[in-house]
C-alpha cells in the first residue's frame, strides 16, 4: 500500500497546500487568556486610575464660578407683551440688577440659556440651506427650507429656513457699579465666539462691491426686524452670513437645555483680571418670546476650565465608577481565593 | 480529533441558545444606554473649554458614535482569543480607517464641492481637540466593558467550559514541550517505540490485524514496512516541533 502510494506521488504532483506558515494556518500568534493576576490587576489600576480623574474633575469643575438669572421670569410685562405677535414693533426693556459676590477671575463668559426650546426637532434641524449660506447663488425652493423659502410676492428669504428664522434677538448689556451713583459699561466682545471653521469655511458672504448690494433682490425672514446685511453695523467682518450671533444659533443644539456663547468679556480697565465683585445690572432689550411654549430665559455668567463648565456629571461618574470597581476588584478576589475549583484538567 | 468531546457543546446547543440569546440582548440594551446617557449628562447645559460650543447637535453625534465605534472594537478585541498579525491588522486597522473617513468627510475640501451633503465640516477637528469629549469616550468605554470582564472572568474561574479547560491543558502542554524535545533527541536509539508513543497515525493495528505479516514471504516487506512507517512518524513528529504554535 505504502509502494504504491510513494509512486504515485512521484508521478502527479501533490495537491497538499504550501508548507507555510499561513497557508498551514500555523502563523504566530498570541493566545491572551483571562487570568486572576491580569484581570485582578487591571481592575485596581482601573479603578483607581478613575478615582483620581474623577476626584479631578469634581475639584476643577467645583473650582469655576458661575451665576445664572433668569429674566424671562423677572421681565414679566415684557414676557406678557410678547406673548402677542402684533406687538412686534414696540421695544421692551428690562432691568435685572445682582450682585458679584467674589471676583470672577480669568476669561469670563456671557451666555444665554435657553429651556424647553427644542432645537434637536427633526425637521427643524433639516431646514436650512447650507449653499445659500456659503454665499452662492442657489434656488431656495429645491432645499429643505420649506415654508420659509418664498414669500407671496416672489422675493427669496436670505437666509431661508426654520433655523435662521427662529434666531435669538434679545440684546444683553452688562453694566458695573464703580459706586452708587455711576454705572460703567463693562466692555464685552462680540466676535470671536465661534468656531474657526464655523467662521470662516462654513458661512461665506454672497460676493459684490458692497454687502447690501449683495443680497439684493433677496429680503430678511420674517421673524427678523432687520436684514442680514445689518446684523452688524459696525464690523464688517462680524456681518451678513458670518455674523457670530448668527452662526452660532445655526448650529443647533442636541438638548432643549443649552447655553450658546453671547459676549466675552474684553480685559481693559478694571475688567483687567476679570470680573470684581461688586453690583452689576443686565440692560435687556426683550425681543424673544418663549412664554407660548413654557421656554424660560437665562442669562449665565461663567468662568471655565480645561475640564468645561461647572457640570458635576463627568466628574461624579468617573469618581462612581472607580469606586464600583475597586470595590469589584476586591470582591472578585474574595469569589476567587474561596471558591475557585481545584485545577481539573480535562480528562480523555 | 484529539479532544473529541469538545463537539458536544455544539451539538447540544450550548453555545446559541434563547438564553444566551436574551443575555446578548440585555447587553446590546445595557451598552445602549451607556453610549447615549453618559454623553447626555456630561454636555448637558455646558460649553467647551474655551465658552465655545460643545454640546450641540453635531459633536454629541460624533462623541457617541466614536465611543460606540471604540466599544465594538474593544468588545471584539476581548471576545478574539487568537491574536495573529492579520488580526491585529484588521482591529486596529478598522479603527483607524473610522477616523480617516471621519476627517475625510468633516474636511473643507469636500464641503466646498458638496455644502449640503456635509454639513458637519469642521467638527471632527473642534470636538475631538477638547479633552472633555475623550474623557467622556473613556469613561463609556470602561463602563460598557468591565460588566463584561466581570462576567466572563468570573464564569471562566468558577465553572470553566470544556473550551477552557483544554485551553489551560494546551497551555501547561506547550510549557512542558521544551523539555520534551531534548528527552526526544536523547532518546534515538529507541526511536521505534518513542515514534508508537506520540503517533498521531493509525499505527501498525490495521497491519497487525490484516494478516500480512503472518506469511513468510512476506516477512521482509514487513520489516521494510515497518521502518519506513517508524521513520515517517519520526519525522513528522519532528517536522510538528519546529514551527512554534
Amino acid at each position: 500500500m505504502k509502494n504504491k502510494n510513494s509512486q504515485g506521488a512521484q508521478e502527479s504532483p501533490s495537491r497538499c497546500p504550501d508548507n507555510s506558515a499561513f497557508k498551514q494556518q500555523k502563523l504566530p500568534a498570541w493566545k491572551p487568556k483571562l487570568t486572576a493576576p491580569t484581570v485582578l490587576s487591571s481592575f485596581f489600576t482601573i479603578g483607581v486610575f478613575c478615582l483620581l480623574v474623577g476626584i479631578c474633575l469634581i475639584l476643577y469643575a467645583r473650582s469655576v464660578k458661575e451665576i445664572q438669572i433668569n429674566y424671562s421670569d423677572i421681565c414679566l410685562n415684557c414676557s406678557k407683551l410678547r406673548e402677542n405677535s402684533s406687538n412686534w414693533d414696540k421695544e421692551c426693556n428690562c432691568s435685572v440688577y445682582f450682585t458679584l459676590q467674589e471676583n470672577m477671575l480669568g476669561d469670563v463668559f456671557m451666555y444665554y440659556r435657553l429651556q424647553n426650546f427644542y432645537q434637536n426637532h427633526r425637521r427643524y434641524v433639516l431646514s436650512r440651506s447650507d449653499a445659500q449660506l456659503l454665499g452662492q447663488d442657489v434656488n431656495i425652493q429645491n432645499s429643505n427650507c420649506a415654508p420659509f423659502t418664498i414669500y407671496p410676492n416672489g422675493t427669496p428669504m436670505a437666509p431661508c429656513g426654520a433655523i435662521a428664522n427662529s434666531m435669538f434677538n434679545d440684546s444683553i448689556q452688562l453694566f458695573y457699579y464703580l459706586n452708587s451713583s455711576t454705572a460703567i459699561k463693562v466692555p464685552l466682545l462680540k466676535s470671536g465666539n465661534s468656531w474657526w471653521s464655523d467662521k470662516n469655511v462654513k458661512f461665506r458672504n454672497p460676493t459684490s462691491y458692497n454687502l447690501s448690494s449683495a443680497f439684493a433682490g433677496t429680503t430678511r425672514p420674517p421673524y427678523w426686524q432687520k436684514p442680514a446685511y445689518l446684523l452688524d453695523e459696525e464690523d464688517e467682518r462680524n456681518n451678513g452670513y458670518i455674523n457670530d450671533d448668527f452662526i452660532i444659533w445655526m448650529r443647533v443644539s442636541a438638548f432643549p437645555t443649552f447655553r450658546n456663547l453671547y459676549r466675552h468679556l474684553r480685559h481693559t480697565n478694571q475688567f483687567a483680571d476679570g470680573l470684581p465683585a461688586g453690583n452689576y445690572t443686565f440692560h435687556i432689550t426683550y425681543n424673544f418670546p418663549v412664554t407660548k411654549f413654557k421656554g424660560e430665559k437665562q442669562v449665565v455668567l461663567s468662568t471655565s476650565t480645561w475640564s468645561g463648565g461647572s457640570n458635576l456629571f463627568l466628574g461624579i461618574a468617573y469618581t462612581v465608577s472607580g469606586a464600583v470597581i475597586v470595590l469589584a476588584g476586591f470582591i472578585i478576589t474574595a469569589i476567587h481565593l474561596k471558591l475557585r475549583k481545584k485545577k481539573t484538567y480535562f480528562q480523555r | 480529533m484529539d479532544y473529541a468531546k469538545l463537539y458536544e457543546p455544539g451539538q447540544l446547543n450550548l453555545l446559541f441558545n434563547k438564553r444566551k440569546f436574551f443575555i446578548c440582548i440585555a447587553h446590546g440594551v445595557y451598552t445602549s444606554f451607556a453610549l447615549f446617557f453618559i454623553p447626555y449628562g456630561a454636555f448637558y447645559n455646558t460649553a467647551g473649554e474655551d465658552g465655545k460650543h460643545i454640546a450641540d447637535y453635531q459633536s454629541f453625534a460624533v462623541t457617541v458614535a466614536t465611543s460606540l465605534v471604540i466599544v465594538v472594537s474593544v468588545q471584539i478585541a476581548l471576545d478574539t482569543s487568537y491574536w495573529t498579525a492579520i488580526n491585529r491588522f484588521f482591529i486596529l486597522g478598522s479603527i483607524a480607517v473610522y477616523f480617516a473617513i471621519l476627517f475625510a468627510m468633516h474636511s473643507d475640501g469636500i464641503f466646498v464641492i458638496f455644502p449640503n451633503h456635509f454639513p458637519f465640516v469642521g467638527n471632527a477637528r473642534n470636538s475631538l481637540s477638547q479633552i472633555s469629549v475623550w474623557l467622556v469616550i473613556l469613561l463609556t468605554t470602561v463602563i460598557s466593558v468591565m460588566p463584561v470582564i466581570t462576567f466572563r472572568f468570573l464564569k471562566e474561574d468558577l465553572n470553566p467550559t470544556l473550551i477552557d479547560q483544554v485551553r489551560k491543558l494546551q497551555k501547561a502542554r506547550r510549557k512542558q514541550k521544551p523539555l520534551q524535545n531534548y528527552m526526544c533527541q536523547v532518546s534515538r536509539r529507541s526511536s521505534r517505540r518513542s515514534a508508537y508513543a506520540f503517533s498521531h497515525q493509525e499505527g501498525f493495528g490495521e497491519l497487525i490485524t490484516s494478516g500480512k505479516n503472518m506469511t513468510m514471504h512476506n516477512s521482509i516487506s514487513w520489516i521494510e514496512n515497518l521502518r519506513k512507517k517508524t521513520a515517517e512518524t519520526v519525522n513528522s513528529f519532528r517536522s510538528d516541533r519546529t514551527v512554534k504554535l
